[in-house]
């Protein structure tokens, strides 16, 4: 027996184990959130995502709430979007949401939801600036909009488990900080920038995108880290031929969304002025530029002219344990097929 | 590795010997720190107390070298108090009796003694390892860079068969790849013995099959030189003709200025890469080829998963994708390919010639790939290897091990352990790193050395130190850090100025020729 | 450093359950070692004793006010200057400490010796203005006092504290004789009839303990009025698990200082209340969470546990006095068990509900002191005795505290169902004309002196009342009293105790107490009343825990009450 609750009126199945708001959000439709992430689950702190069940003294935080058979659940009625409304002007109120020139405007949930409720400007101002925080090499903290959610620091301590961010104070003095309230380049943070991801707003920015690109002129690609044996799953935000940032691909097999400070922060060599651009000929002295058909030529014709003299033997190859498996794979077909030798290894005992 | 990342989630125990997950693969660290949140409980075998180390439920402080020692006393203690899982063995494993007559000369006292550890900790490993599971061993180069690297693999194997940890989710022997395509490297036949899939050279059918589709009357059947032998074969004048492929030998090989000598004695050395490097110096012909990012094609990571990696960009100026500059060669050299893009080579070539990645296509690798085996194309991948204890090669064969010290041990003149690793913000030479801002967080190199030891020779915090072995000497900043015990001090390779290489010593295992990176003697100075 | 060995250490991590809870006491004991004061080095040495990371104890540094991480004077001075402090004249003793010392509030003097704070709410509020110095309290204070004290302390002596206030107590069941000297030994207790209840019980079937004190229909005395033996009956059956009994001891609300009187004076009633229950409910181990500007009254408890302990009392629970650090929402029920876990106090989502889901995530019962301290009475007199006292619905003794505006204020033992008028008259009636009277504890609407004519004092009147009967700390205003000021007054003190977590508490305390202080400065618009009269009407209800719910309900009631003095002073 399949089993429904009612949304606003309309019927919907839903599987046991799932929360309302997961159930409401594979069904289409819109409830803001801003402390619920699906990795770091339902934190009920925000408010934002309240809904009326009939039946429920108060309003019940639709990313907590379990359904059960029959229930009756109200999305948008007066008092929930009263509430909202509520919620979210008070964040306006209490920060400095700028979204001008904001690294996350158009990706940002707190713009979203203000959207949505058809808020433009705050309904009153009360504001009390901090610093901003860019001593750290990867990532720029801006406390003015944080909106205090919690996901980083779940982030930080349950899911990366590095243990350096943390709520400190209380109140309305509440603030993220960094081990005993460091400025994060002085912390322990390795910069896995696990909290820029998570982040809903642009509290944490990464440094190398500012300025890059708005959110909607990039595209996204799909690729594998370059750097260690994990294989960790890349989303390139890309602007032109522009790596703008990288995320972790959420849900994928096998980082699930993290990354190390490597890979999301290590990508801009393949823009460095040092790569080398044409074939290089050793002269006496030094290097001189040639084309492919001179540098490839000199190539064939020396190992041709080794292997006639002394043998296939002569020859050897070390394939790249960095380059895709189809190098690898024509590296030993050269050496086997072309030179006639298995003198072909890689670099794997490093 | 037999099992998979996604498998470490609800593993109930970790054995960790010689990895340093923290720094050397962050993202698989997190996993075993989520475990642990959730109670599961974990031992660490190293000779540095590092992040992980100081998490652990037992933490071993080993001597640099003394694995099989140590493990021998823990599988003493299984066997002698009848810990072992004798369903497993029974059932799927033979040659036990070679493995108890071995192990039964390492009683924990011994293993104590050579190791450094305790022996109520080996004990207390050897019944924790029993009493919960499934737990899964990993391990990293900490075990394989030594001398006797083949034989501490063999004796982690033998230790989780006689477990039962093997063919079990959340269990398994698993080595995690210290770069990004180790795996597909070895799995693509980038071996002197096998060709893709591991078939063997030496087979006469698997010879003939490769010889068809390449359309040669034959093929090789002898295996060739590891890479260590081709190096020293360029000074004998072996190998006269050398071509090296996105790799910085004069950085990453031990002893480099042997090294270096090996790479300047080459008759014609070709090196194709992305960046000039210390290697590129010796070359004479340097080819460039595109980078990450500017081609398509895949990688296989540790837990043997082929995944995508796509193009963004064009390579810069003449560059090009490293498959059609050996291409090129190929067809210079009279042999004209068929596959004109790394889809191609896959699909038409690799997965048609190698069982082990038959049921692989590029229309099959949207998401998260697929893991080999994986040999028909309706098979959905292996998460885990030898299921139900079917090993491939149809029982796990147990095999007794000895323990052998290091090459080069501590002595009057050269008093220090070195050993050496990564860390976290760099990779390898820093090629990639350094272009990318990761100085930043660590500028340059350092030796780390205990507060005891920088007590006794005076030396304070960041002091520039000269750290000298046989084979060469440098001068590096101390760094003094509780991670390494007395007598041990530690280095990566990641900076030419102090690159723990200088002094490493070339000695290798015999079986892999896996150079002993992890210990050699060194003595340090004050610089007056 | 601190002189704190590891052995002191771990003897406080042997304590508890599991090693996380000792955060707390390991920080106050290298605090007091290391000149009162958590500097870096200090708070580095807690997360090497404790292996917990630095980000989490400083989280709890800065979390709980008692926790210094900057330097404070040998005599941290805090003067309590929340709305009953404030009724007493607490403002012109902080005035004249300030003159005094030469220094703002917030300020160290140039020698060291004094640090001047204003604090909100210590507990005495018919005694005072109160200042507490270290962990010390000094009642009752006047101008003359006050310098009194500062001469003292600089001469390095300590002067005696003057607690002096009415008691009176018509059930006699609560409030023993205080005026005994031995009030609160073992002897004194047992010579008038103690632990013969405790006795009684164990010689009954758990099951039997738990139906009596349900059919006894006792409320909670904490505030919220849930019957506690309904609470007991919420704990899972045949379940593996440990079940924990937390004793609620962290009054906090303004207006309330009951519970101390129990403690301080007739301790053995509290621990046979509790072993008691602890039989019912099958706990072996039980806390009792005093809030931490409490400490002499930990050391009386503790005393108390182990003269119990010495005659046999307690074989069947340990029971361990546990200090809070500063916070009144560790009042609240998950809070506080976030912070017997060792963290900072915020509030957890319910369900699932502490007797599912509680400490370490096992069954718990959080029940306030006065509830476990009229359990002896249930068992040894029976349910039938106890509904005897009071009204339908609300039985049993209650105790009153009554602060601010009366000639006698003081701690007064009644049955519930007491005429208000009653209480007023026992503490010396009003002192000038009554203008509105708060009658649970700050966080219940007020009343005015028309409303609160002929208000019966039980949960049920007061809530047909529209208001709440709360902890039964009465708050008697006069005339004087400016009602925006009052309004100011109490929401500062909901906002500095804010845990930051929830949104529309927070962020709506602050802006709250931004309007209402730029209406009390002059600075105020009409819409800025609107907007506060929106807000309170929004917030209950959309918050974790009541907090939000505690500031709104009293706010819109003086704002809407009182509403033409609001407005006249918008210019």
């Amino acid at each position: 027996m399949s089993k429904n609750i009612f949304i606003d009126g309309k019927p919907i199945t839903f599987e046991d184990g799932k929360t309302v708001l997961q159930v409401a959000r594979e069904n289409g439709l819109y409830i803001p959130t801003l402390c619920y992430h699906a990795r770091t689950g339902p934190a009920s702190m925000c408010r934002v995502c309240v809904v009326e069940v009939e039946g429920m003294r108060g309003l019940q935080t639709s990313c907590s709430l379990t359904p059960s058979d029959g229930m009756k659940i109200q999305t948008a009625s007066q008092r929930v979007l009263d509430a909202r409304k509520a919620v979210v002007n008070l964040l306006l109120a209490n920060g400095n949401h700028d979204c001008l020139s904001c690294e996350v405007n158009g990706a940002c949930e707190l713009q979203d939801a203000a959207y949505h409720l058809g808020i433009e400007t705050p309904a009153f101002f009360v504001k009390e600036y901090d610093e901003r925080d860019a001593s750290a090499a990867f990532i720029i903290r801006d406390p003015n909009k944080c909106i205090l959610c919690g996901r980083c620091i779940v982030g930080c301590n349950g899911q990366v488990v590095n243990e350096v961010l943390e709520f400190g104070y209380r109140d309305s003095h509440t603030k993220v900080i960094c081990d005993a309230d460091l400025p994060m380049g002085l912390s322990t943070c390795v910069q896995c920038g696990e909290c820029v991801q998570l982040c809903p707003v642009g509290a944490f920015i990464e440094k190398k995108a500012v300025g890059k690109a708005r959110r909607w002129e990039t595209h996204t690609v799909r690729t594998t880290c370059p750097y260690c044996g994990v294989g960790c799953q890349l989303e390139l935000h890309v602007k032109g031929e522009q790596i703008v940032r990288v995320t972790g691909v959420e849900g994928a097999e096998p980082n699930q969304g993290h990354l190390c400070v490597k890979g999301r922060y290590g990508y801009d060599f393949i823009y460095s002025d040092d790569r080398i651009k044409t074939p290089l000929i050793r002269e006496a002295n030094g290097f001189r530029e040639a084309s492919w058909d001179e540098a490839l030529d000199l190539v064939a014709t020396k190992f041709q002219q080794i292997k006639q003299e002394y043998g296939p033997n002569a020859l050897a190859g070390v394939s790249s344990a960095r380059s895709i498996n189809e190098d690898s794979y024509y590296m030993q077909r050269l050496f086997r097929e072309v030179v006639g030798t298995n003198n072909i290894d890689h670099c794997a005992r490093v | 590795m037999t099992n998979s990342f996604g498998e470490f989630k609800n593993a109930k125990l970790f054995f960790l010997i010689g990895t340093n997950m923290t720094e050397a693969h962050p993202v698989a660290s997190y996993f075993v720190k989520q475990a642990l949140n959730k109670g599961a409980k974990l031992i660490v075998v190293d000779p540095r107390n590092h992040a992980l180390a100081r998490k652990a439920d037992i933490f071993a402080q080993v001597k640099v070298g003394t694995d099989v020692a140590l493990l021998n006393g823990i599988m003493y203690t299984l066997l002698e108090e009848n810990l072992y899982n004798k369903d497993f063995v029974e059932a799927n494993c033979t040659n036990f009796e070679e493995l108890r007559t071995a192990v039964m000369q390492y009683p924990p006292d011994k293993a104590a003694a050579i190791s450094g550890v305790t022996e109520e900790t080996i004990r207390e490993m050897a019944r924790m390892m029993a009493s919960v599971k499934p737990g899964m061993l990993c391990y990293t180069l900490g075990l394989t860079e030594h001398t006797s690297g083949t034989n501490n693999v063999i004796s982690v194997a033998n230790l989780q068969m006689l477990l039962g940890n093997l063919g079990v989710e959340s269990g398994g022997v698993n080595p995690l790849r210290g770069q990004n395509n180790v795996q597909g490297a070895c799995d693509m036949g980038a071996l002197p013995g096998t060709f893709s899939g591991y078939q063997s050279v030496t087979n006469p059918e698997i010879r003939a099959k490769f010889a068809q589709a390449w359309s040669v009357e034959n093929l090789p059947e002898k295996p060739g030189l590891m890479m260590p032998d081709m190096m020293s074969g360029l000074i004998t004048k072996d190998v006269r003709g050398f071509f090296i492929m996105g790799e910085n030998l004069a950085g990453s090989e031990p002893n480099i200025s042997h090294a270096e000598f090996e790479l300047a004695s080459a008759e014609f050395l070709v090196c194709c890469d992305i960046f000039m490097t210390e290697t590129t110096r010796f070359a004479h012909v340097i080819l460039p080829s595109a980078s990450w990012a500017e081609s398509e094609g895949t990688y296989t990571n540790s837990e043997r998963r082929i995944s995508r990696v796509r193009k963004i960009k064009e390579a810069p100026g003449l560059s090009k994708p490293g498959w059609w500059i050996i291409k090129e060669i190929a067809k210079r050299m009279g042999h004209d390919w068929g596959s004109n893009s790394a889809q191609e080579i896959w699909d038409n070539e690799i997965s048609t010639l190698t069982p082990l990645v038959a049921g692989v296509k590029y229309a099959r690798l949207k998401q998260d790939g697929l893991q080999w085996p994986c040999p028909t194309l309706d098979h959905p991948g292996t998460k885990f290897l030898h299921k139900g204890g079917k090993f491939t090669r149809g029982q796990g064969l147990f095999k007794g091990i000895d323990w052998t010290p290091p090459a080069e041990i501590e002595d009057k003149e050269f008093p220090f352990m070195l050993s050496t690793g990564r860390r976290l913000v760099h990779y390898h030479t820093r090629t990639q790193t350094a272009r990318a801002g990761l100085d930043q967080m660590a500028p340059e190199e350092t030796v780390d050395i205990s507060p005891d030891d920088a007590n006794t020779l005076g030396i304070a915090d960041s002091e520039y130190v000269r750290v000298s072995s046989r084979r060469g000497s440098v001068k590096v900043k101390a760094r003094i850090t509780e991670e390494v015990p007395h007598g041990l001090v530690w280095m990566a390779f990641h900076f030419r100025e102090g690159n723990a290489n200088w002094l490493t010593n070339n000695a290798g295992d015999t079986t892999t020729k896996t150079p002993e990176y992890k210990a050699c003697a060194v003595k340090i100075e004050k610089i007056k | 450093m601190p002189i704190v060995t590891q052995e002191m250490i771990d003897r406080i991590i042997h304590k508890y359950p599991q090693k996380d809870s000792a955060a707390l006491p390991i920080m106050q004991l290298i605090q007091a070692q290391n000149g009162e004061m958590l500097n870096r080095e200090a708070l580095r040495a807690v997360s090497k004793a404790t292996n917990l990371s630095l980000n989490h104890i400083y989280g709890i540094a800065t979390y709980y006010t008692m926790f210094n991480t900057k330097p404070v004077g040998k005599y941290h001075l805090q003067v309590d200057t929340c709305v009953p402090g404030f009724l007493h004249g607490a403002d012109e003793i902080a005035a004249h400490l300030s003159q005094i010392l030469r220094i703002a509030v917030g300020e160290t003097t140039s020698d060291g010796l004094f640090t001047l704070s204003t604090v909100q709410d210590l507990a005495s509020c018919a005694t005072g203005p109160v200042i507490q110095v270290n962990d010390r309290y000094f009642e009752n204070m006047t101008i003359a006092k006050v310098d009194q004290l500062v001469d003292a302390l600089r001469k390095g002596h300590t002067p005696e504290n003057d607690p002096s206030m009415t008691v009176y107590s018509e059930c006699g069941i609560l409030l023993n004789d205080r005026t005994q000297p031995d009030c609160r030994t073992l002897a004194f207790y047992k010579k008038n009839g103690g632990y013969r209840s405790l006795a009684k019980a164990k010689s009954m079937q758990p099951k039997d303990v738990i139906n009596e004190v349900k059919e006894a229909q006792i409320r909670g005395r904490g505030g919220a009025g849930f019957p506690a033996g309904t609470k007991w009956s919420f704990l899972p059956k045949d379940d593996s698990r440990p079940v924990y009994l937390i004793c609620n001891a962290d009054e906090g609300e303004p207006g309330t200082f009951k519970d101390r009187q129990i403690m301080e004076f007739n301790p053995h009633l509290l621990i046979e209340g509790m072993a008691i229950s602890a039989h019912a409910i099958d706990a072996a181990k039980a806390f009792i969470y005093i809030r931490g500007e409490f400490a002499w009254i930990a050391k009386i408890l503790e005393t108390a546990i182990e003269e119990a302990r010495a005659d046999g009392q307690l074989d069947h629970v340990d029971i361990l006095v546990h200090r809070g650090a500063g916070s009144y929402v560790c009042g609240e029920e998950t809070a506080q068990i976030e912070s017997l876990e060792g963290k900072r106090g915020n509030p957890r989502p319910k369900p699932p509900f502490p007797a599912n889901s509680g400490l370490y995530g096992c069954p718990t019962i959080v029940n306030n002191v006065e509830t476990l301290a009229s359990v002896p009475y249930i068992i040894q007199h029976g349910a039938q005795a106890f509904k005897k006292i009071g009204v339908p619905n609300n039985h049993g003794p209650k105790i009153f505290g009554v602060s601010g505006h009366v000639n006698q204020p003081g701690v007064f033992e009644y049955p519930l169902g007491t005429p208000l008028r009653t209480i007023l008259e026992a503490a010396g009636d009003v002192k000038g004309k009554l203008k509105g009277v708060i009658v649970g504890g700050l966080s219940v609407p007020i009343l005015t002196a028309e409303e609160a004519d002929g208000l019966l004092l039980d949960f049920d009147s007061c809530q047909k009342a529209g208001t709440s009967l709360g902890s039964g700390g009465i708050i008697v205003i006069n005339d004087t009293v400016s009602t925006p000021e009052l309004a100011l007054r109490t929401i500062e003190f909901y906002h500095h105790e804010s845990c930051g977590q929830c949104v529309p508490c927070r962020e709506g305390s602050r802006v709250i107490e931004n309007k209402l202080r730029g209406i009390v400065k002059g600075r105020g618009k009409m819409e800025d009343i609107d907007l506060v009269i929106q807000l309170c009407r929004t917030i209950p209800g959309l918050s974790l825990c009541p907090t939000g719910e505690a500031f709104s309900a009293p706010i819109l009631s003086m704002v809407t009450k009182f509403r033409s003095e609001f407005e006249a002073l918008i210019h």
